[in-house]
């Protein structure tokens, strides 16, 4: 999904572009060495190879037809950091030429799509791609990049003011799950048809001990990505969960007390309060995987130790 | 093919066209923050900066009628936007979408059809653009419209087996299309291959050098200062008057 300009509200393009300026810089250091190894005609042919392939039509679903996005296939065939200069690349070009995206929404849509949906779509082959799910590591990976840059597009537009009944925000979840799954066969079909070709052309990934690790990543992702979403999607969500449950009046005394004058002053504005509420919401995440994560690991260490 | 009307355009030879692109890219800037952050934006608004882009039109001599035409591509998007909100009971956020997001598309494309794609990209370079990147943008564009007319070729070979033809097995459809896709793969990466060969052979060392670098005169200074004032003055004007 390609945010064109006139959607995003100030504070969010200009969020969006500061944290996707260092990111693409980040991976375009990293990729430098593909400057030595004469990468870089192959990086922008793959480019041009992922405009093309949108022509080709998949048959899914009644009367339907999709195509390749190619996140996860760039990922997983020139590695993460060259998918992103030339999935940038693509977004540019993509803008510039075509209108399809806005220039000023540029590095919004460079994080959803460059940034967010290729680390998403590598991290499952990282961390499975060598084991026996390997089938599914692809899978995952092309779903993941799909799912989780549309789930972030939507929750920009929606952080933006974009109005939108909460129905329409769940609906268009469900739809981003289906085209997410496309993708992930599309990707698993491609994938798997390269490496009967050429097996050099898909990346070789080591076993990796840590698939621990990367099940919290992927997970943590998927969390943030969908409850930014639900979040943006339904403000008066966790209120209301809270009143049904009944501690809403007990958390209500204990929040009010250091909240109350922040409320009155600076709450006030709408998306500062929308956002500390999804920094707020990104933090329980974040903490909920690492307490997982560290149960995980000490189950696994017992295990071995047995 | 419409993306070559875009290549046709650019290459026309009008004092607009002879500005520096950083400059250009400047203006187009400025005139994208000046939309984004003109509140409210109404039909005064959307009519003030569709006129200060089509007076550049003019200006480059570029069809006026074509480049509506063009920059609607960016309508069926907005539109599903501007239909949800028009439904949810906000009209006044449907046609902000729609005048937002079309009037900023007016202004890329012209900064697209005005400046070939070698300037821009010397131009990005010069900004500060990663060197890889603008590379990569390079080869691009370069091998985009060689890659997409075979992939077409292979369609309309696929086609010719009869490829349509066959509504029932699906399967056996996905399996093929995802044989196409990796065939055509296959053929970019020898391209891409031949290409480095070639490239190395003639002395590559990763930078692409030009036969002069533009640099900025007091026409370019000029288009700017009249850019910037005339933007950011229509911004405060209608910020004021609302």
């Amino acid at each position: 999904m390609h945010i064109p300009d006139g959607f995003l509200s100030t504070p969010v393009w200009a969020c969006a572009g500061v944290a996707s300026v260092p990111g693409v810089a980040y991976f375009a250091r990293k990729s430098r060495t593909a400057l030595e190894d004469g990468q870089v005609p192959l990086m922008g042919v793959m480019g041009a190879f992922v405009f093309a392939a949108q022509m080709i039509n998949f048959p899914v679903g009644v009367g339907t037809s999709g195509h390749l996005v190619g996140g996860a296939l760039l990922a997983i065939t020139l590695g993460p950091a060259a998918a992103c200069v030339v999935m940038t690349a693509i977004l540019t070009v993509q803008a510039l030429l075509f209108q399809d995206g806005g220039v000023l929404a540029l590095g919004a849509n460079v994080f959803n799509m460059a940034i967010a949906g290729v680390v998403a779509g590598y991290l499952p082959y990282r961390y499975w791609g060598a084991t026996r799910h390997r089938r599914l590591a692809i899978f995952c990976g092309g779903f993941l990049s799909v799912f989780v840059s549309a789930c972030l597009a939507m929750s920009q537009l929606l952080l933006s003011g974009v109005p939108m009944p909460p129905a329409v925000a769940m609906l268009s979840l469900a739809l981003f799950a289906v085209s997410a799954a496309m993708e992930g066969g599309i990707t698993l079909a491609v994938a798997g048809a390269l490496e009967r070709l050429n097996p050099r052309w898909v990346q070789g990934s080591e076993k990796d001990a840590r698939a621990g690790v990367g099940f919290i990543l992927v997970t943590a992702l998927l969390l943030a990505s969908a409850g930014a979403l639900l979040a943006s999607a339904l403000p008066d969500g966790l209120e209301h969960f809270a009143e049904n449950v009944g501690i809403a009046g007990q958390a209500k005394a204990f929040l009010a007390s250091p909240f109350a004058d922040y409320e009155a002053r600076f709450l006030q504005v709408e998306w500062l309060r929308k956002a500390v509420a999804g920094i707020l919401g990104l933090g329980v995440v974040y903490a909920a995987c690492l307490g997982l994560g560290k149960i995980a690991a000490r189950r696994s260490g017992a295990a071995r130790s047995v | 093919m419409h993306y070559l009307v875009l290549e046709r355009w650019s290459r026309g030879d009008s004092s607009f066209h002879r500005l520096d692109a950083r400059v250009k890219i400047a203006a187009l800037l400025l005139y994208l923050v000046a939309i984004a952050t003109t509140h409210p934006f109404r039909w005064s608004a959307f009519a003030a900066f569709a006129l200060l882009v089509l007076s550049g039109v003019i200006a480059a001599r570029l069809p006026l009628g074509g480049m509506l035409l063009r920059a609607a591509a960016v309508l069926p998007f907005t539109a599903t936007f501007a239909a949800i909100s028009a439904l949810a009971g906000d009209t006044d956020a449907a046609f902000r979408l729609l005048a937002r997001s079309y009037a900023s598309a007016l202004g890329v494309l012209l900064l697209a059809a005005s400046t070939t794609m070698p300037a821009l990209l010397h131009a990005a370079s010069s900004l500060g653009f990663p060197r890889i990147l603008v590379l990569v943008l390079q080869f691009l564009y370069r091998y985009l419209f060689v890659v997409t007319d075979q992939a077409q070729r292979m369609r309309s070979a696929a086609l010719c087996r009869g490829s349509a033809l066959r509504r029932g097995a699906k399967r056996e459809r996905f399996r093929a299309a995802s044989g196409v896709l990796a065939v055509l793969f296959a053929r970019s990466y020898e391209k891409a291959q031949g290409i480095e060969r070639a490239m190395l052979a003639r002395g590559f060392d990763g930078r692409i050098h030009l036969l002069s670098s533009p640099r900025l005169a007091w026409r370019d200074a000029a288009f700017l200062g009249l850019a910037a004032s005339a933007t950011l003055g229509l911004r405060f004007l209608l910020t004021i008057s609302a």
